[in-house]
Parts: C-alpha cells; structure tokens; sequence
C-alpha cells in the first residue's frame, strides 16, 4: 500500500473512529439523560394521575353527596319507599356516572341495590368505606368481579344519618379517555387488576397505552420504582402505581409508560445531521488526506528518481524543491550529495585512469586509448621506455625526486613523440603509443628519445643519468590486444636493458615469459622425478697434457611432446620457481654416479656442475653434496661447483658461508662467465674459488680480435698470479685454442673440441683418440 | 371508626355521696372530660308510685331558628305538647322531619312561626333544615315522670327523689348510631346521702358543625 493509500487510510478511520466514540458516547449520555429524564416524568406523572383520580374521586364524591341531600330522596329513604328509592339512586347514578348505587343502612346492609335485586340484606363488602363516610363522604378503588370501580359512599342525613348512599363508578377506558380530556392526565397508561398471585389483567386503557403492565408486573412485581421494558423492539420505561388500599389482597394499579424511542425522537434529526456531516468529513477528510499525501509523496517520488539518476551516475542534480519543510531540506540535501559524489567520482575517475605521482595516465587508461586505437588503426607499435636506474635513485634520493625524474622523461617523450600518447604502465616505465606506425618508424622513434634523454637529469647542483632503454611491441605482428601489446613490450623492454642495444624489438622466439612456461614446470618437476632428464658432458682439454681430465655436466630434456627443450627455457625458470634446487640435486647425483663410474675405468676425470644462487641460498647444500659423495664413493675432489658472479651476489654472506663449508671438504669450486660481471677481483678474494671460467665472449673471437687477446691473456696471468686455475669456454676454432695454450691458460672448452655428449657418446668421442682420457696411472 | 361506649366506665364510678338524702345529681362528661350539655336524663321509678306528685302542664314548646341555629339543640317535649317552630332569621327554612312519631314539615318565611303541632307518641324526632344542612334539632318526646336535660356545666339534678330504684336512661344526639341505649338502675335509699352518678360518653363531634370548609369558600 503506498504512502498516499496509508495516510489517507488513517486520516478516515481515525476520523471515523472519533465520531463513532462520540456518537456512542453522546447516544449513552442522551439515552442516559432522557432515561433520567422518563422516570422523573413518570413518577411525576404517576403522582398527578392519583392526584388527579383523588381530585376528580372527591368530586364526584361531592356530587353523590348533593344528590343525597336530595329531600325527596330522603323522605322515600326515611319512609322505605323501595321504588322510589331505586328509581330516584338509578337517576342521580346516571347523573354522576356511576354503574350502581346502593343503598346502605346503619348496620351496614344492603337495603337497595340498583343493579342487582338479590342484594338486600347482604352487608356491604367495603365497611372502611362507611366509617370514613360519617366524617365526609369517602371514596376508594375496588376490585369487583375483574373490574375496577370507584366506589364512593356518602351518609344520608335526615338530618343525623339515616344511611349511606353508595356509587359505583367504573374506572374504564371512557373514563381514563374524560380524565385525559379534562385535565390532560397521561395518555400512556393501563389499568391493570390482579387475576391472581402474580397475574394481572388489564382493565383499562389510556389512548395511546402500549401493553407493557403484564410484563413490567409480572417481571417486576409492583415496585414504586420505574423500569426497563422492552415491546416489539421498542424500549419503554414503566411504572406502576397501585390505587386502592395497599392491605387489600386484590389490587388495582395503575401503569404508566414512557417511550424512549418517541424521547429519542427529536433526536434523529441530529443523529441525521451528524450522519451527514460524518460523511461530508470522511469526503473531505479523505480528500484532503490524498491531498496532502500527494504534497508530501510527490517530491519524495520526485527524490527517489533523482536518487536513481544519481545511482545510474548522472550528477546533474535536480535543482532543490523550493520548500520550507523537512523535504525541502531533503532535497537541498540530495542536490548537495549529488554534486559531492559527482566530484568524488570525478577525482576517482582521474585516479584510477592516472598516476598520482606524475599526472600521467595510468596502465589502465594507456591499454583503454591503445583498445581504442587498435579499433581505428590497422597498425602501430607500442614503445615501452623503461629508466632503469629509477630503483637506485629511489633508493638514494628518496620518491619525490624519483617521481620528478619521472615527470622530466615524460615531458621529453611528450615533446618526442608529439602526437602520440604518454603513460605510466610500471613503476619504472612510460608507454608511448604511436598510431599507424610501422616498425622501422618506431625503433627510429625509439632512437630519438633515447637521444633527447641523453641529457642528465638537472635539478639544483644534481645530475642524474636516467639511462633509459626502449622496448617495442607491434600491432598487428606482436597482440592484438593492448594488454598483450604492453605485455610484449615490457618483454622487450627488459631484454633491452639486459643488453647493449638500448632498443628491442619483442621477439616471440625469445620471451621467456611465454605462458607455456607454467606448464613447462610441472613437466619438469616430472621429468625430474620420472628421471627423463639426461646430463649431457661437455669435456675440457688440459692445456698441458692435451688430455680430457675434466668435464662439465649439461642439463638435457627432451619434452615428450615438444621435444629438445632448450636449457634457457627452463632454467631460468625453474631458479625463479626455486625447482632448482630439484634439478641440482638430480644433476649432482647423476654427475656423480657417472664420475664414479669413469673413476672405475680408471680414468682422472673432474665432474662439474653448475649450482645456481638459489642453491647457496641453501644451508643444506652441503650435507647433500657430503651424502651423494658418499653413495657413490666418489672423493670430493673429483666434484667441481660452478658458479655465477651473481649467484653469490645476492646474499654473499650466506652464499659465502655455504662455499666456504663446501671448499673444506676438498670440493672444487669455480666461478662461471667470468668477465662479463660486475664483481672485482678484490670481492673474488673472499671466495674459496679455486678456477675461473672466462666467459665465452672474449673467446670467440680470439683468433683475430687483439683487444680480447690482451683481456684474455692479462685474466690468465692476473688468475694464475692469484692462484687460480684458468678455464675457457666458448673455444670454436684453433686459433682460439693456440692462443690459449700459447698464453697458458690450464683448460680449454667448446665447439672446437666437442659440444656436450651424452655418455655413450662420451666414450666414443674419446675412443678417437684425438683427445685422449687423462688415466690414473698417468696421473700418478 | 372508634365508637366507644363506657358502659363499664359509667358504673364503676356510680358512687354514694355524703349530700342530702333524696337527690340525685348525674354529670355527664365527653371522654376529653368535659362536661357535656345537651344530655337527656331520664329517671323511671320502678314502682309507678314513686312518680313526681303532680303531672307537669302542657306547655309550648318554641323552637326558634336564629342564625340558622335550631335553638334548642335537644327540646324536650311532653307528649301533647304544642310545638312551634319560629323563624327569627331573616333567611327562609324549610323545616322538617321524617320522624316515625311524626313526621312534619313546613317552610317559614323570615320571621314566621309554623302553627303549633303535637306529637302523642314518645320518641325522638331529628328535625332538620332543607335548606340549611347544619341546622339540627331533636325533639324527645318523653312521658317518663323524672326527665331533665343537662346545661352547659354537664348536671342534672333530682331532687326529693323516694326511697326504691330506678332506671336511670342517658342520652344524647351525638351519641354514635347503633349504640345500645344506656340504661342503668339506681336505687335511692330515700333518707340517706345524695347520690352523684358521673357518665363519661363517647360522642360524635356536633353534626351541627359538619360544614366540609375543604370544599367550601363561603
């Protein structure tokens, strides 16, 4: 039920509520009142009609008197003159209306009896009557033969007593009828006689008497005080009042009633008038009620459809209703809420699309225009300019400085790339995507911001070098999407700030973050488990003894499905998974299970294997080596570690603990690419290093190249100076390997002697004899 | 109605008085104690002998009406007697009575007298007033030898009464109707004390009075 429905509702009942409770309570009232009002009237009405039967009784009384007086009369009743007696009582009886008159002598019997000539000599029933008669003529009220009479007795005096005249005068419906016109006695009145205990008769009515004397008498008996009675629906009030002498067994009363309905009816026209007003009210009330509902559900309508606006996101609001009560205020309020969410949005909207710290749009906002773009253009190329040096000086300067830089590169980019779009996609990263843009054009575009952001970075007496790099993907060849564009050139970005070419190109081929690599791992931890994995041992030629005495163990998996799987893609993997420790483990175990067995050949044969940092990082590392060792019953010496500048880089002290527990058991350990790194011959010095492998970089090109001759040659002399061994890998032709043994570096490794073999191969690769096994007996 | 007759009362206080031998004195009182007028006494020796030695003379009897008022009340009257019945008011009255010893009746002019008239037989006629309802009048006609009517002061006195007894008869008009006659026996010693006989009766009030003023403004 809406609001409207429900005041309206409530103002109608309440509203009808009130008069119904007024109108009961001024019908009880009333009803009360005039009930009130009845018994007053009837008693006093009671006490007028025996007044007014006394009055009329005593002159009536009178009248028989006067006739007995009569002088004729007298001397017939002083000379017992019986005819003359009757016909003279028969004629004044008529006179005074009585029924019969009797003649009564001194001892009280029946001398004459106009009605009944039987009665002489019979005593006259109503004696009381007679001695109130010798002081004034006396009258009652009797009960003769079911009827009511006035009985009146008066002396004859001649001129002492010489009898007594009595009358009989009916007391019937004519006479109520003289009574009422005469003296306006009660019209609504019943003369009742009783027929015997507790039932009555009615003898008697007035003209407009309701029955109502049986039932008042015979539920009340005759009580002086008036009474409820209900006839035909209709309520009346009764009284009953009893006329004749009270020790009398037969008794006449007299009953009066008032009706309440006829009381309540000059009522009704108010009970109509009331009526109608009720309904004008209810109309009206109800009227007023929708009225005022609609004044008051209207703008609360008009407010929640602006709260729906304001929810679908339109902030315009409507503008305030111009009232002055609490809606009113309501509305001031959902205009003002209206707006401040609008501004808060807008804020967010602005902070999720841009990054606070340099204003620039943020990752989300750059892919929403590239999407856009990628809609328009059929081609452009995404450049993502990472300043790699940004954590450094984060770390130094702190973030506002950094975010400063920031904002210079971006500015620059900007200026750079003129139409094209400046983002932040990364910490360290800006994206600039250009539309329509073919490869050559962007790395070209690449080139001249790398150029622009040559300059440092200048603030106060500071100069930063921000030394960027350009990574770049291109649509359509690198994603169709942007997402997969800014991926891609993140990739990118990252090979180019791993090397020397400040500008990269996404290659497919490359990425190392392609999504199968997940998958690749769970293989791997398979394949390490179900020993599908082969190492694979590149041997290294004694300089010296031009004799194989050393090998390093290479990791080989041939992919059920996808076949020779690279080792760069899945090592790197698997030392960011931390599943190298896994496959070092298996690498040691199988390098010394083969060491073992070419031990037993009798051969001298040096096993390495490469450990990566997360294996330093490993405390156990070397119980495990100590157990494997064991197993195979292969002496420690026999066992080379190699290891990457980098790998010690990253918590030295640990990895340092853990090198330095290796080296006293006698294992060898070596450190690999040597030379391409930052670490200094003096970080060096803290390792337990026995060999240094120079990294095959420098020795490619040995044959011809006189600046890596000198680097070599000095890192042989320097190395052997301080006491380590000199290994050089990447060896793929005899100039390489001449200059070597020329310069006196201990060992040689690479293409030119062999690439990695499995063992089988292994042994017949030695059997040719080109590069013979070092054997132990030689050795000794 | 109480209608008391002290018949008991009247002859428990018959006494025997120190006074002279031969009269007898009778008081007759209401029941309020007053004395009461207007009583008829009559005293009938047993033995006829001892009647009064001589009989009274006829003599007229004047009944006057004054202020309609019979005046007397009560007449005594001796069998034989002329009766007149004079008219002093300047009013009509219709007199009559319907008397069994006779019954009469004339209608007097102010100041007119009836001719006179005679009852022979003893008893009492009531004679009233056609005109005036109020106006009351007994005749008692009597031949008893000893007969007196008491005044205002409620006595009557016998004098020289012989030895030997009597039949003393009260009465009065408003003695209730029905009232058995009183009659009691008086024995006179002839000689010795004076005797009083005190009555008490009860009485109606005066009929004379019985004008209803409740419903009357005149």
């Amino acid at each position: 039920m809406g609001f409207r429905l429900r005041l309206a509702f409530f103002f109608v009942i309440t509203l009808a509520l009130v008069q119904a409770l007024t109108a009961s309570l001024v019908y009880e009232v009333t009803r009360r009142e005039l009930i009130a009002q009845g018994e007053r009237q009837l008693t006093e009405s009671a006490a007028t009609f025996v007044h007014q039967l006394d009055d009329v009784s005593g002159r009536v009384a009178d009248s028989v008197q006067v006739l007995s007086l009569d002088f004729a009369l007298r001397a017939a009743i002083a000379q017992h003159d019986r005819s003359t007696i009757i016909s003279a009582l028969r004629n004044h009886g008529r006179r005074v209306g009585a029924e019969r008159m009797l003649l009564i002598d001194l001892d009280r019997k029946v001398e004459a009896d106009t009605s009944d000539p039987t009665a002489d000599g019979k005593a006259f029933p109503f004696s009381d009557l007679i001695d109130k008669a010798l002081q004034r003529p006396s009258a009652g009220v009797e009960a003769v033969n079911g009827s009511a009479y006035w009985v009146i007795v008066v002396p004859v005096l001649a001129p002492v007593p010489i009898g007594f005249i009595a009358a009989a005068i009916p007391i019937d419906t004519p006479l109520l009828a003289r009574m009422q016109r005469s003296s306006g006695g009660p019209k609504a009145i019943e003369l009742v006689s009783t027929v015997d205990q507790n039932h009555w008769a009615v003898i008697a009515r007035g003209t407009d008497a309701v029955p109502v004397a049986t039932k008042l008498l015979e539920a009340n008996g005759l009580r002086d005080r008036p009474a409820m009675v209900e006839v035909d629906g209709r309520d009346f009030l009764a009284l009953a009042v009893r006329l004749d002498e009270s020790d009398k067994a037969a008794s006449i009363a007299a009953v009066l009633c008032y009706s309440l309905n006829d009381a309540l009816r000059p009522y009704r026209p108010v009970v109509l008038a009331w009526a109608v007003l009720l309904t004008l009210g209810l109309v009206v009330g109800l009227g007023g009620a929708l009225l005022i509902a609609r004044g008051v559900s209207r703008p609360i309508e008009m407010l929640a459809a602006t709260a729906r606006r304001i929810g679908a996101g339109d902030y315009r609001a409507s503008a305030p209703l111009s009232r002055q009560d609490e809606i009113g205020e309501l509305s001031v309020a959902f205009a003002t809420m209206a707006q401040a969410i609008g501004e808060r949005e807008e804020r967010i909207l602005f902070q999720a699309d841009h990054d606070i710290a340099t204003g620039l749009a943020n990752r989300f906002a750059a892919e929403a225009a590239i999407s856009l773009a990628l809609g328009r253009e059929t081609t452009g190329a995404l450049l993502a300019l990472g300043l790699t040096r940004l954590p450094e000086i984060v770390k130094t300067m702190g973030h506002d400085l950094s975010d400063r830089v920031m904002r210079h590169a971006a500015e620059i980019v900007q200026k750079v790339a003129g139409v094209g779009s400046v983002a932040r996609i990364g910490d360290t990263t800006l994206s600039v995507w250009l539309s329509g843009v073919e490869r050559t054009h962007a790395i070209t575009m690449a080139f001249t911001m790398l150029d622009a952001l040559r300059e440092p970075y200048r603030e106060a007496d500071l100069a930063i070098d921000i030394a960027p790099a350009v990574g770049i993907a291109l649509h359509p060849q690198h994603g169709s999407s942007a997402s997969l564009l800014v991926q891609h050139a993140e990739v990118a970005l990252f090979a180019a700030s791993g090397s020397e070419d400040p500008v990269a190109v996404y290659d497919p081929a490359t990425d190392p973050h392609r999504p199968e690599r997940l998958s690749l791992m769970g293989d791997l931890l398979h394949a390490i488990e179900r020993d599908h994995l082969r190492l694979h041992y590149q041997p290294k030629v004694n300089l010296k003894t031009r004799k194989i005495d050393a090998v390093e163990g290479l990791v080989r998996w041939t992919h059920a499905t996808r076949g020779m799987v690279p080792p760069d893609a899945f090592i790197g993997l698997a030392e960011e998974t931390g599943n190298i420790r896994k496959l070092t483990r298996w690498a040691l175990a199988t390098g010394a299970a083969q060491g073992r067995e070419w031990a037993s050949r009798g051969w001298t044969m040096k096993v390495a294997v490469n450990v990566s940092a997360r294996d330093l990082a490993d405390a156990d590392l070397p119980r495990r080596v100590d157990e494997l060792l064991a197993v195979h019953g292969l002496p420690p010496h026999k066992l080379m570690l190699e290891i990457t500048e980098s790998a010690v880089m990253g918590e030295p002290d640990a990895a340092i603990r853990v090198l330095k527990t290796l080296a006293d058991r006698g294992i060898d350990l070596a450190i690999d690419d040597f030379g391409v790194g930052q670490s200094s011959f003096a970080y060096l010095r803290r390792l337990p290093v026995r060999e240094l492998k120079i990294d095959q970089t420098f020795i490619r090109k040995l044959g011809n190249d006189a600046e890596d001759r000198t680097i070599v040659a000095s890192i042989v002399e320097l190395g052997h100076r301080l006491g380590y061994r000199v290994t050089a890998e990447g060896v793929e032709d005899s100039g390489a390997f001449d200059y070597l043994a020329e310069v006196g570096c201990d060992h040689a490794q690479g293409y030119y002697i062999a690439k990695a073999l499995a063992p089988q191969d292994f042994d017949r690769f030695v059997g040719g004899a080109r590069w013979p096994v070092a054997r132990t007996e030689e050795a000794a | 109605m109480r209608v008391r007759v002290p018949l008991a009362g009247l002859l428990a206080l018959a006494c025997v008085s120190a006074a002279r031998a031969e009269d007898l004195t009778v008081h007759i009182a209401d029941d309020g104690g007053h004395p009461v007028a207007d009583s008829v006494i009559t005293l009938i020796p047993q033995n006829p002998a001892n009647g009064p030695a001589a009989q009274p003379k006829p003599e007229t009897r004047v009944i006057d009406q004054k202020d309609e008022t019979f005046i007397p009340y009560v007449q005594i009257v001796r069998p034989g007697d002329p009766i007149v019945f004079r008219n002093s008011d300047d009013t009509r009255h219709h007199v009559y009575s319907f008397a069994k010893i006779k019954a009469f009746e004339f209608v007097l002019a102010p100041g007119e007298s009836s001719v006179p008239m005679q009852i022979a037989a003893p008893g009492i006629a009531v004679v009233g007033c056609n005109i005036h309802d109020n106006m009351i009048n007994y005749l008692f006609v009597s031949d008893a030898p000893y007969l007196a009517q008491t005044r205002a002061e409620g006595s009557v006195t016998f004098a020289n009464l012989s030895a030997g007894t009597y039949a003393l008869h009260i009465w009065h008009p408003q003695l209730h109707p029905g009232t058995p006659e009183i009659v009691q026996s008086v024995t006179m010693a002839g000689s010795g004390p004076a005797q009083t006989i005190n009555a008490t009766l009860a009485l109606l009030p005066d009929p004379r009075q019985r004008m209803d003023h409740e419903h009357m403004r005149y």
